[in-house]
């Protein structure tokens, strides 16, 4: 049974339809990818699935269901569940991380404490236990010099170890999806590559599945086992991640693939070449 | 000037700036490297390398603390403003962010039309001619030259920064990662304009980016910056079907493919680049760039 199957999903932001009638499953551990240009509506997805949309902005769930599987095998449909249930999915269930860590962490508390936060409010633990847990993460989540780390504040911390604290935050109560809004985005490339790395290797030792958002082909044919293509608020095309980069079907799809810069594509050219731009960008 | 003399001669230039009372980022180091005319020049390296500080050395918004740029053979490091002013024709720069280099109050048209009145080449109908003329080029349509910066998409309006840039028949543009912030087939489709600019008009780019992907499509030659240094400089083949310095070689694993075919698994790294402050008197120890073969230089390693 899929772990989390949405259905229909429409949302609106008063006369704009930001998400247009989006269905598709993510399978126990796997990892989908969402990819598309600025304003396809990824992002908007993946908050209606956190059911964080509605909070302050004018966006309306019109349509749909997300069925998502609980440990004990019942199904809830996310998006019908008051924010006291929702409370608890958050963290537990369902952890999301995003693209800019220094603003997801508060400034003026050290980061170890921000991780043994998360497990005291959703696992009850005690102070020092919680801080015990947290040192672990530290462990998970490869950062070095942990004892010293575990009590900087996020100004001292690089953009890479600042985004492996959010991963250790997102991570630390079990959560069985994790929504990666754009993670490695504002990394630079090195980095981009650990963290990519760390977020598979994790998912081989705690078994969550990832949905991926990215506008970045690179990593998407790097990370996913399948793909979910977006343009204009809908799903264009949607396949295990070998088919969409090397059978697509939709010309949306092929544009896209054809506008990709691919490393090693220019080995024995001696002379710059421009794009041949296929389907809908022909 | 010879006929073998570059476009432009960056020799041995260094920035410094202050961090605080004891200690200075050492942005810049002791870059040498030339522009043929009409090549692309790229410049690769991750943040706070030193790549949009050399740019800005050789456009002349920064003043290099050592070391000079020869523009066409001519010295330009200690040329005062209005010394300078003919020169800056001849190089011009588009940003990354074509949201903050357009003012938002002011015509399209009009931002194109300013450096020609400026430098004094044209004003009224014969600079209006000319900027319907660059819209042309850059693929926009003349009658947009009436409209503001925020009725054209991101991509529209790099093509504006673009043509502004392209008003003074310039010889060299560079392009501080100016499409690193355009979505993939917008970003394709500006590359294009610029490959296609750069046969029409043989212009030389120098090439700024953190996107090796990008470079590999559109650059002659590489240069490689790694805290504030050159570590590897040649053609590009050289740089991406034989990269010899480690950084460079760690940079290129890096590199997502786009291909499921060539996935890979990764060692899990946490190692990050060293800080550039150094305390005062206190800097950097200077790379030494051996040719391994004609034009391909790399620093040597212990």
């Amino acid at each position: 049974m899929a772990l989390l199957a949405l259905n229909d999903l429409t949302v609106t932001f008063d006369d704009l339809t930001a998400v247009d009638s989006v269905s598709f499953t993510i399978e126990p551990g796997e990892t989908l990818g969402v990819v598309g240009e600025s304003g396809s509506g990824k992002s908007v997805t993946a908050l209606s699935i956190m059911r964080l949309i509605e909070m302050g902005t004018r966006a309306k769930i019109k349509r749909g269901q997300a069925e998502f599987t609980m440990p004990d095998g019942s199904t809830i449909d996310l998006l019908t569940q008051n924010e006291a249930t929702m409370r608890g999915i958050r963290g537990n269930q369902i952890a999301m991380i995003f693209q800019e860590p220094l603003t997801s962490l508060n400034p003026v508390y050290p980061v170890g404490e921000q991780i043994a936060e998360s497990l005291r409010i959703h696992e009850r633990l005690s102070r020092k236990s919680a801080m015990a847990r947290a040192r672990q993460m530290f462990d998970l989540v490869r950062i070095p010099e942990a004892d010293k780390r575990i009590r900087q504040y996020p100004h001292e911390m690089s953009g890479g170890m600042r985004q492996r604290i959010m991963i250790a935050i997102a991570l630390c109560c079990g959560p069985r999806l994790l929504i990666a809004d754009e993670p490695t985005t504002a990394l630079d490339v090195t980095i981009q590559a650990q963290i990519l790395g760390l977020i598979k290797q994790l998912q081989v030792e705690t078994g969550t599945a990832v949905m991926l958002i990215t506008h970045d082909m690179g990593v998407i044919a790097e990370v996913a086992d399948r793909v979910v293509v977006m343009n204009q608020s809908k799903v264009v095309e949607q396949g295990p991640v070998e088919q969409i980069f090397h059978s697509a079907k939709e010309p949306y799809t092929q544009g896209l693939i054809s506008a990709v810069p691919r490393l090693g594509s220019m080995a024995g050219k001696d002379d710059p070449e421009a794009f041949h731009l296929a389907g809908t960008l022909q | 000037m010879t006929d073998t003399e570059p476009l432009v001669r960056v020799e041995s230039v260094s920035k410094r700036f202050p961090a605080d009372r004891h200690a200075q980022v050492h942005a810049v180091t002791n870059v040498s490297l030339h522009i043929d005319h009409g090549e692309t020049l790229a410049v690769v390296g991750e943040s706070g390398c030193g790549k949009s500080t050399l740019a800005n050395l050789i456009i002349r918004l920064h003043d290099p603390d050592e070391g000079r740029v020869l523009l066409k053979g001519v010295d330009i490091t200690h040329l005062g403003p209005r010394e300078i002013r003919p020169h800056r024709k001849t190089m011009q720069i588009v940003f990354q962010d074509p949201f903050a280099s357009l003012d938002p109050r002011v015509r399209v048209g009009t931002a194109v039309i300013e450096p020609l009145k400026v430098h004094g080449i044209a004003s009224g109908e014969a600079a209006e001619e000319r900027a319907g003329t660059l819209f042309e080029l850059v693929g926009l349509e003349r009658s947009m030259l009436r409209n503001f910066p925020h009725q054209f998409s991101g991509g529209q309006r790099q093509r504006v920064c673009i043509a502004r840039a392209l008003a003074l028949n310039p010889e060299l543009v560079i392009a501080d990662e100016a499409v690193s912030a355009l979505d993939v087939s917008v970003q394709a489709q500006v590359m294009n304009l610029m490959l296609d600019l750069q046969q029409e008009l043989g212009l030389s780019y120098l090439f700024i980016s953190h996107d090796l992907a990008v470079v590999e499509r559109i650059a002659h030659r590489v240069a490689v910056m790694y805290l504030g240094q050159v570590v590897e400089l040649g053609p590009r083949r050289a740089i991406f079907e034989n990269p010899t310095h480690s950084y460079t070689r760690r940079l290129l694993d890096a590199v997502p493919i786009a291909d499921p075919h060539q996935r890979r698994t990764r060692p899990l790294l946490t190692d990050e680049i060293p800080s550039p402050v150094w305390g005062r008197g206190q800097g950097p120890e200077l790379v030494e760039l051996v040719e391994v073969a004609p034009g391909h230089l790399v620093a040597r390693e212990d």
